[in-house]
């Protein structure tokens, strides 16, 4: 009988890490379970260094890398990706551009040359431009239609954030996108990616001495960004609950969004926080999804979630109802996160989330795609590898004085947050004015914001609940 | 889905060639797999493996859509949402509880032919997770406030894929045109008369009929021995006694001999498209074939549809397909998301034009070997994680005639040929065998 090892033991694997001459920090770990290699490459800025009236333009960007880069136009190089079992994604978050990609492991040579390419050598057409700016604002407007829900946050951040970076829409909005030239793309690129914005990591069966020598050859030489990364503010706080409620006529059930300020990703009780986030919003039997689910049926899903940034950004709770019964599930969800704040959580509670959470992590670290973001996201906000190998640690110590500290200084006060609203606002309008100010905007409308024109204000009747 | 999104994907995954992987590494996995059928016939399948020192459960129900009848549709999915809901043993809400408090979480989708059980879970949790699954299995309670809560958390399911969603309700109302007879016609989630008025003794009837233990499959793979496993077997799910199988679905559909079509208005500003094809059922040797035909159509930028009407014509900003591969032959789809003002006939004809082509000249060699390597590298994610692994043993054995073909898999697709492929497309993509589906949006602010 072999030794068992403690199921929660996350071990890091060997990795070797090399910082090349232009400040690029390149990360190769070794995995052989499958003849796969998965890459990350994490280019720090992203849509918090949009201009003003630009948002989307890193998003666009990074879409762009794949539209025809070195040798090889459009076709050309999604054909040669597909054409080895390849995939190739660029996402961009408020803090970053992440570009992602897994090849079959015979191909490294050839990945690394369309990697290389894409970030070095992109081709930045005019007609590339147009067509997927084109989709991207036809794909919102198919959002609208079919699934709102997967906007809530983008409208939630821009109402959240006002003023700060965090609070550019990162994909863009219909009106925003429009306006960006195919010279503002090429700006971007020569502004916020380079060399010593880039973080480099390949996680596989790799073959490791020639992949390091590779990889410093073609990433080492890389021009420096030309604009240094701008330093982020500390988003404000909010002073008192407002209400963004868009309409969307005829909706059967309404989707909301409360968001608040949270914390940032250094925050140093992390593990209590992500105990304390289960509990609440982050599992099946959470207090929230026990509230709005299984208790009352009003909802098909209830659930809560931190943003952890370079800067605090939000806290989220979302969920969705009937339209009838819209403000009874605001209600809920309000109380429970003032109970939250109010009576905290039970020895029982903590130790139930302890067992869960050291259960469910290695099935979070099991393969080279995984390991690959885990160490990106690491090297991308200059976190120590006892960030993951620390982590059981961390969990296993949280004790229930913690958990007080991060529901008094993590989770936001009920009336220090913003009510967001997707759902028919001829139903709902008049039900939603007890939980502050209310900015109410069609879904139609392009744009995120609610205070742009079109925007109508209802003045508050009553105290907040 | 008791939690998350509302189907279960059926694109690629779960399909592929062996490219470089070694035939030993193949043979290993293959003699590692143990099986077991206990006396009351549930088949347990286990794939010992132990990269991480945690274990993926699935338990296959052959029950789904395909099993109710007019009036009692959403069944199957309903009691993917009641398994969790109390037992005479356990109370409601105790199965989350009792597996969340020793680090499981667990999850579970319906389609319409199987219902399935998914459970996350340290390899020290292995028994309680055995107690709890057959103890939901023998003793299930039907507690009229439970129901009732539970039937409005499936509404608000049902309001948010498919009545707030353009694209999911012109997919229901296709599926419901493109069959006659079969309950394929069907909603997985049930109509919305159908989901207020299922009564306690329909729901005991369902239970009773498609949850005998010789209807279900239990696939494991992760950190645990096989011995292990049917011991627990042995001990938690044998004393469940044996029930007769279910009946028969005996409906064949009729051959389909004209295009059939489904024209919706609704408020928005996207234009929607969707073809469906009567296809091939899962068991099909002409199966391989027709998913690499899908690949060369709509998977990935390189993909000839994608190529042609979102990057070249324009017409489409999103093409995407899938195959219903279900017990009995089902649906090939085409999605077709529209730039706003488009108009759909237009779209139409571009697009017959090149799947007449695929028929026609069938495919290059090249758009070939790009959709056997895309499969390939599926595969092997798919075997990169113990869920993964888990997946295919069930949907192989289940879906597929039992779970070695998987290991045969790599080796079917590597072999397929051109003239397979057009073969294929030659007997899906006919026009007189489809439903074509047209959603054409009115202004948001006008009536529909």
């Amino acid at each position: 009988m072999r030794t068992l090892r403690p199921a929660h033991d996350v071990t890091v694997p060997p990795y070797k890490r090399r910082i090349l001459p232009n400040g690029a920090r390149l990360v190769i770990v070794p995995r052989r379970e499958v003849p796969l290699v998965s890459f990350c490459a994490i280019l720090s800025g992203g849509a918090r260094c949009d201009p003003a009236g630009r948002s989307g333009l890193s998003a666009l960007a990074a879409g762009l890398l794949a539209t025809g880069a070195g040798g090889r136009n459009a076709f050309e190089f999604a054909d040669a990706i597909e054409r080895i079992g390849g995939s190739f994604n660029a996402a961009t978050t408020s803090d970053h551009v992440v570009v992602t990609g897994q090849f079959l492991s015979q191909h490294q040579e050839r990945m690394l040359e369309l990697l290389a390419d894409a970030l070095l050598a992109p081709r930045w057409s005019r007609p590339e431009l147009e067509k997927l700016r084109a989709r991207q604002i036809e794909l919102i407007k198919a959002a609208k239609d079919s699934d709102p829900a997967e906007l809530l946050a983008t409208y939630g951040r821009v109402f959240l954030f006002r003023g700060h970076p965090y609070g550019k829409p990162v994909m863009g909005s219909e009106d925003s996108l429009e306006s960006i030239s195919i010279e503002d793309v090429s700006r971007c690129y020569r502004s916020h990616f380079g060399g010593d914005r880039l973080a480099l990591i390949f996680a596989g069966d790799v073959n490791v001495e020639w992949l390091t020598r590779a990889a410093e050859a073609a990433f080492g030489g890389w021009r420096r960004a030309a604009v240094r990364l701008p330093s982020l503010a500390r988003p404000r706080q909010i002073r008192r609950r407002r209400v963004l409620l868009i309409d969307r006529p005829g909706a059967a059930q309404s989707c909301f969004w409360i968001g608040g300020l949270g914390v940032d990703k250094h925050y140093r009780r992390r593990a209590a926080l992500d105990l304390v986030n289960m509990l609440f919003g982050g599992r099946f039997t959470s207090l929230l999804n026990s509230a709005l689910r299984i208790r009352s049926g009003l909802s098909y899903e209830a659930a809560s979630s931190f943003t952890r940034g370079a800067a605090r950004a939000e806290f989220a709770i979302r969920s969705l109802a009937q339209t009838e019964h819209t403000a009874r599930a605001l209600d809920l969800a309000l109380l429970t996160l003032s109970r939250l704040k109010s009576d905290g959580v039970s020895r029982d509670m903590l130790e139930s989330a302890r067992t869960y959470a050291l259960g469910q992590y290695p099935l979070s670290l099991e393969t080279a795609a995984d390991w690959a973001f885990a160490f990106g996201e690491m090297e991308a906000y200059g976190l120590a590898p006892e960030y993951i190998a620390g982590y059981g640690a961390a969990l296993r110590g949280v004790r229930l004085e913690d958990t007080r500290r991060v529901i008094a200084e993590a989770f936001p006060d009920p009336g220090r947050t913003v009510v967001v609203v997707i759902g028919d606002a001829a139903k709902v309008r008049a039900s939603l004015v007890r939980y502050g100010p209310v900015s109410e905007v069609p879904l139609a409308r392009p744009g995120f914001e609610a205070t742009s024109r079109g925007a109508a204000r209802l003045r508050r009747k009553r105290r907040p609940a | 889905m008791k939690r998350v999104a509302p189907r279960v994907s059926r694109t690629l995954s779960g399909d592929a060639h062996a490219g470089s992987r070694s035939l030993a590494s193949t043979a290993r996995d293959r003699a590692a797999v143990r099986e077991t059928t206990l006396s009351n016939g549930l088949k347990v399948i286990v794939w010992p493996s132990a990269a991480i020192p945690s274990v993926v459960l699935n338990n296959w129900v052959r029950a789904g859509s395909r099993n109710e009848t007019r009036g009692l549709t959403g069944l199957a999915h309903f009691f993917e949402h009641m398994m969790f809901n109390g037992t005479a043993r356990f109370g409601p809400g105790e199965f989350d509880r009792l597996m969340e408090a020793r680090g499981a979480a667990s999850n579970a989708f319906t389609t319409d032919d199987v219902t399935v059980y998914q459970d996350w879970f340290p390899r020290e949790s292995l028994e309680l997770v055995f107690r709890l699954e057959a103890d939901r299995i023998a003793n299930l309670s039907f507690v009229p406030d439970v129901v009732e809560c539970e039937r409005r958390v499936v509404r608000s399911e049902r309001r948010l894929c498919v009545d707030d969603n353009h694209a999911g309700l012109l997919s229901e109302r296709v599926q419901a045109a493109a069959f006659i007879a079969h309950p394929y016609r069907f909603p997985t989630i049930g109509l919305p008369s159908d989901i207020g008025a299922w009564r306690l003794a329909d729901l005991r009837r369902f239970f009773r009929t498609y949850y005998a233990p010789g209807n279900q499959t239990f696939a494991l793979a992760g950190d645990l021995e096989p011995e292990r496993a049917f011991e627990l077997a042995r001990r938690y799910l044998a004393p469940i006694a044996r029930r007769e199988p279910p009946p028969a679905v005996r409906v064949r559909e009729p051959e389909q001999v004209g295009e059939r079509r489904v024209v919706l208005r609704r408020k928005g500003r996207t234009p929607l498209l969707q073809y469906a094809y009567k296809a091939f059922a899962a068991g099909d040797p002409r199966g391989p074939a027709l998913r690499l035909l899908l690949a060369m159509l709509v998977e990935g930028d390189a993909s000839r549809l994608h190529r042609l009407l979102v990057e070249d014509l324009k017409l489409a900003v999103e093409v995407v397909g899938d195959w219903h591969d279900g017990f009995d032959p089902g649906l090939l789809w085409l999605h077709l998301t529209l730039p706003e003002g488009a108009d759909p006939f237009a779209v139409r004809a571009a697009l017959d034009r090149e799947l007449e082509r695929v028929v026609e000249r069938g495919v290059t060699r090249a758009e070939l070997e790009r959709a056997k390597s895309l499969a390939a590298a599926a595969h092997f994610r798919q075997l990169a994680t113990i869920d993964g692994k888990a997946h295919l043993l069930g949907e192989y054995e289940v879906m597929r005639g039992g779970w070695h073909a998987l290991f045969d898999a790599p080796a079917r697709y590597e072999a397929l040929t051109r003239a397979e492929v057009q073969a294929a497309a030659r007997a899906v993509l006919d026009p007189r065998r489809r439903t074509v589906g047209t959603l054409i949006p009115t202004e948001p602010g006008r009536p529909a």
